[in-house]
């Protein structure tokens, strides 16, 4: 009996059969149980569509593992935000669901309220020195993780050079498990410091968005975002330097034909090597590669998304268009004159607006505060999600190559199907086997009918529509992250109630938040991944669980933007506005309910999304 | 010399006032100030003066006052009040105009006959009081030809006399044959959409946003509540529609050539739900809004009216403005109570976001 003010418990959820052993992927920890049954059902818990809006990978996993972990204790036992609690996570069905715990007792809140102030005092008055300090140590973290020596193969003896002058004492069989675990500490602790002032900067944006709107009771939330963005962020970077290679190339006319090329990225490259121009110009690319092309093609969390440096179409697809745009005499790149100035005019004409002098002091000190610290939310999100992801894809494949490579998995990627404690039993299985000598086996078998039941498991996942939440929707929502980060507010659980009562065939008008204004019509594109960006074409809409900064260029071509989750200042967003394309944002339901080629009407004013005919 | 009662509106500004009444000489600013303003004239209240004082009007009013004698708080009385009413409007809309006043109005009308390229020009005659009475005198729509743009001034100056402004000055104790108004003639605009705006937000006294409701036809439609028009809020800084409702508007207040009546034509259903204005136009009314608004210096009421054959942006005509008369008013206080960035932030930390489900 369906009840329209609630989603069903995640006990009451039935699975379709296919999903049957999806629970063993996961550590037990991660699962709605039993045991914690009472304490699940007080909270109203949502599918992450940000950070999980795929079915999720086991070894995938451990991201979200680490950010449950971090987000949490930053809140709640670092810097100490007073009624704040954590924010928790399970799986079910392979999807995972979070929800934000409920207040601390009074008295905790008031012990917390002390150390807030003292400790988050400090890092404001010391942001910029602490900044500097963080990507010091995190680029150093990263070039740890590069350098991490995993063996390539097991040698049928141990080299000379490991006994004489004196032997090492240990061989590939200990390096191997020893790897794995220091590439888990280091991705455990690359995503401790990705919160390190995350928390801080949200907190800053919420702080800001109030002050605005109690001045200005109707300012949206596009403008805010619009006066607290910077320009010249990190995040944006890549897309800049595709734009100056792509200048590099138009200056070079062989080099640009190459470019305009319909072929494959790697015989592109191919093509440039043999020729003088195009030596140079991979120069100036390899120049460049680490950190900027080390961006996600997707979010960053998923394996299977790839980045620039193993995807190389997508970046060649960009700059093609870029070329070709250059020969035109059109301008490609983002001006950041353009953007800073058009910030500037829309503060100082609020600031004008305001009517008395102290509130325009405290206006200009709130504002202050925000733009100190916001820009951490947009510089992290490249170091860590993209440069590091990337890093990591990168060594955990080299684990899969050496697996394969000794018939233990059949394909390299296949890893990621086995979650981060079951990793080391595979590397044991291996190492073993090496170890007790000639024709003793694994159990690679065994390993691989699991990887290929798993795979099937997550295929029948991806086609299960999952609830968009589970238990009973709170009165109000108290959590600030869960707003501001999930676009998860009353209103759009609601919204998704009224989805999940109807099917989704008789929807045909979505509403989410108004995130860049204007209005357009045209069919969509359903993209739930990047690589699917290679099938658009230019002048459709696109509409995709999220955005992410790497998709950048695909603004270029799009005639407007449409996502399930997402808040108002994500780079998307941002992107957006600045390409001046309506855009509405955390709709919770437009990849299920719009399909590619249905005609849709976007208006970025209201936040409504019209399917007005259907394929 | 006898003191002038008739101006052309660029002769006039704010500080005319108490000499044209404020529609006039908010009109004339505005034409001053390189609005687009429908084009005309004013008659001052000295034009009303002269015209009571030198006909009979004046006399037959106060000998038939003589006779009347009522309570204006007695809601009882209010019928007489309004048989009054009707004889003291036929009375002074019996009156001949002073053959010299009337050949001046006849010579400023054929000026702005001659000026548009066109003859008899349809023009409104609207009372313009000294002191704002919104609604209380009347006005008169799609007038045209010499003889009926005299005959109207005397209408409007005779609305001094309609049953709410007999009353009002009778509570007042005012005298009650006697209440010198000026008058405007207009260019009508041939509306396909009119309305009003504000330069602040009305619901919420927010001066970041302006906010426009508009209906098809004439903008009395809008003015006087007999339709649910459309609304938008857009906001000034981002010229950014951040609201658009969309009404049923029923019906459109338009010009009926056959009766020569302005009336109330219900719309066909395809239209009724159609949005009245262009969102181009929407910004090009938010742009003269905040220009208006910085003209004057504190927050406006305006309204506007857009031509059916003109080409945007010329279409656009501002016909009133005036300060808005709430939020303009109120104290300038403190919002975020002197607190610093810091506090601020203190402040979200140890507040929980509530929203209602």
């Amino acid at each position: 009996m369906a009840d329209a003010k609630k989603f069903p418990y995640a006990s009451e959820v039935v699975l379709p059969p296919e999903l049957e052993g999806w629970e063993e992927m996961y550590p037990p920890q991660r699962l709605f149980s039993k045991d914690r049954e009472a304490w699940e059902n007080k909270h109203f818990w949502y599918q992450d569509k940000i950070h999980a809006p795929e079915p999720m990978y086991p070894l995938d996993d451990i991201f979200q593992e680490a950010w449950q972990i971090s987000l949490s204790q930053f809140t709640t036992r670092v810097f100490c935000i007073p009624p704040a609690q954590g924010v928790a996570q399970r799986m079910l069905g392979c999807y995972m669901y979070i929800t934000a715990v409920e207040p601390p007792p009074p008295e905790v809140i008031g012990e917390k309220a002390e150390r807030f102030q003292k400790r988050v005092f400090y890092v404001f008055e010391n942001y910029d020195a602490l900044w500097d300090k963080w990507l010091t140590k995190f680029q150093a973290l990263g070039r740890e993780m590069e350098s991490l020596k995993i063996p390539k193969e097991f040698d049928k003896y141990v080299p000379d050079s490991e006994i004489f002058p004196a032997p090492r004492g240990y061989t590939q069989a200990y390096e191997i498990i020893e790897a794995f675990n220091t590439i888990i500490s280091q991705i455990f602790k690359a995503w401790q410091y990705h919160f390190e002032y995350l928390n801080l900067a949200y907190l800053g944006y919420l702080m800001f968005v109030d002050t605005a709107r109690k001045l200005f009771p109707g300012i949206k939330e596009s403008t805010i975002g619009k006066m607290v963005a910077g320009a010249e962020v990190s995040m944006f970077r890549p897309e800049e330097e595709l734009c100056r290679l792509s200048r590099l190339a138009a200056g070079q006319p062989p080099v640009a034909e190459i470019l305009k090329k319909n072929i494959p990225a790697d015989k592109k490259m191919e093509e440039l090597r043999s020729i003088d121009a195009g030596r140079v110009w991979i120069g100036e690319l390899e120049r460049i590669k680490n950190p900027w092309f080390f961006v996600s093609c997707g979010s960053g969390w998923y394996h299977f998304e790839g980045s620039w440096t193993n995807k190389m179409d997508v970046p060649f697809s960009y700059m093609q268009s870029y070329v070709q745009r250059l020969e035109k005499g059109e301008k490609i790149e983002r001006s950041l004159t353009a953007i800073s100035e058009e910030r500037d005019r829309i503060v100082s004409e609020y600031k004008a607006l305001i009517k008395t002098d102290d509130d325009r002091k405290s206006f200009e000190d709130a504002y202050k505060v925000v733009r100190t610290i916001y820009r951490y939310a947009e510089d992290h999100l490249f170091w860590v999600e993209h440069w590091l992801h990337t890093i990591w894809f990168e060594k955990i494949r080299e684990f899969g190559d050496v697996l394969v490579k000794n018939n233990v998995l059949k394909k390299t990627d296949d890893i990621f199907l086995f979650n981060r404690f079951e990793v080391p039993m595979l590397l044991e299985d291996l190492a073993t086997a090496w170890a007790l000598g000639e024709g003793a086996p694994t159990r690679g078998k065994f390993w691989m009918e699991k990887a290929a039941k798993r795979e099937k498991i997550l295929d029948a996942a991806r086609k299960w529509m999952a609830a968009p939440g589970l238990g009973v929707p709170p009165e109000e929502v108290s959590e600030p992250f869960t707003v501001m980060l999930w676009g998860v507010t009353t209103d759009k659980v609601a919204e998704w109630l009224k989805g999940s009562e109807t099917a989704s065939k008789d929807v045909n008008e979505i509403k989410g938040f108004a995130s860049s204004a204007g209005v357009a019509e045209g069919p969509a594109r359903v993209l739930k991944l990047l690589e699917d960006v290679v099938k658009l074409e230019a002048g459709e809409i696109m509409v995709a669980p999220c955005t992410n900064p790497s998709w950048a260029p695909v603004f270029t071509k799009i005639k407007a933007a449409v996502t399930d989750i997402g808040g108002l200042t994500s780079h998307a967003a941002i992107v957006s506005r600045e390409y001046g394309l309506p855009s509405v944002t955390g709709t919770g339901i437009a990849t299920s309910v719009i399909k590619t080629g249905d005609i849709i009407k976007v208006d970025g004013s209201t936040g409504v999304v019209t399917i007005v005919k259907r394929v | 010399m006898a003191e002038k009662w008739i101006y052309w509106l660029k002769e006039v500004g704010q500080e005319d006032n108490n000499v044209v009444g404020k529609k006039c000489a908010n009109l004339g600013e505005l034409t001053k100030a390189g609005f687009h303003v429908p084009p005309g004239f004013a008659l001052g209240v000295e034009a009303y003066s002269r015209f009571m004082k030198e006909t009979e009007a004046t006399d037959l009013l106060l000998k038939f006052l003589d006779t009347f004698h009522a309570d204006p708080n007695n809601v009882a009385d209010t019928l007489r009040y309004e048989e009054a009413s009707n004889t003291m409007r036929a009375l002074v809309e019996s009156v001949k105009m002073p053959p010299d006043m009337e050949k001046k109005i006849k010579e400023y009308y054929a000026e702005m006959c001659r000026i548009a390229g066109c003859e008899n020009i349809y023009v409104a005659t609207r009372s313009a009081g000294p002191t704002s009475h919104p609604g209380q005198y009347e006005t008169y729509l799609n007038v045209s030809g010499a003889d009926d743009v005299a005959l109207n001034v005397i209408r409007v100056w005779s609305s001094t006399f309609n049953t709410r402004s007999v009353i009002a000055r009778a509570r007042l104790n005012l005298p009650l044959h006697y209440d010198p108004i000026g008058v405007a003639v207009l260019t009508m605009v041939d509306a396909k959409a009119a309305g009003v705006m504000f330069t602040v937000n009305p619901v919420n006294g927010d001066e970041s946003k302006v906010a426009i409701e508009g209906s098809f036809g004439y903008g009395e439609a809008v003015v006087s509540g007999n339709v649910t028009p459309d609304r938008y809020l857009v906001d000034k800084i981002t010229l950014e529609i951040d609201e658009k409702v969309i009404s049923d508007k029923g019906s459109e207040f338009i010009y009926n050539p056959e009766t020569k009546e302005m009336e109330y034509t219900e719309l066909p259903p395809d239209q009724r739900k159609r949005q009245c204005l262009e969102d181009k136009e929407v910004l090009e009314l938010t742009r003269l809004a905040k220009k208006v608004e910085a003209h004057f210096g504190c927050p406006q009421d305006v309204e506007w009216s857009i031509s059916r054959s003109l080409p945007f942006p010329e279409s656009i005509f501002l016909v009133q403005a005036r300060p808005e008369s709430v939020w303009g008013k109120k104290k300038k206080e403190s919002v975020l109570g002197k607190k610093s960035g810091m506090e601020l932030l203190f402040e979200r930390a140890t507040t929980p976001i509530k929203l209602k489900m």
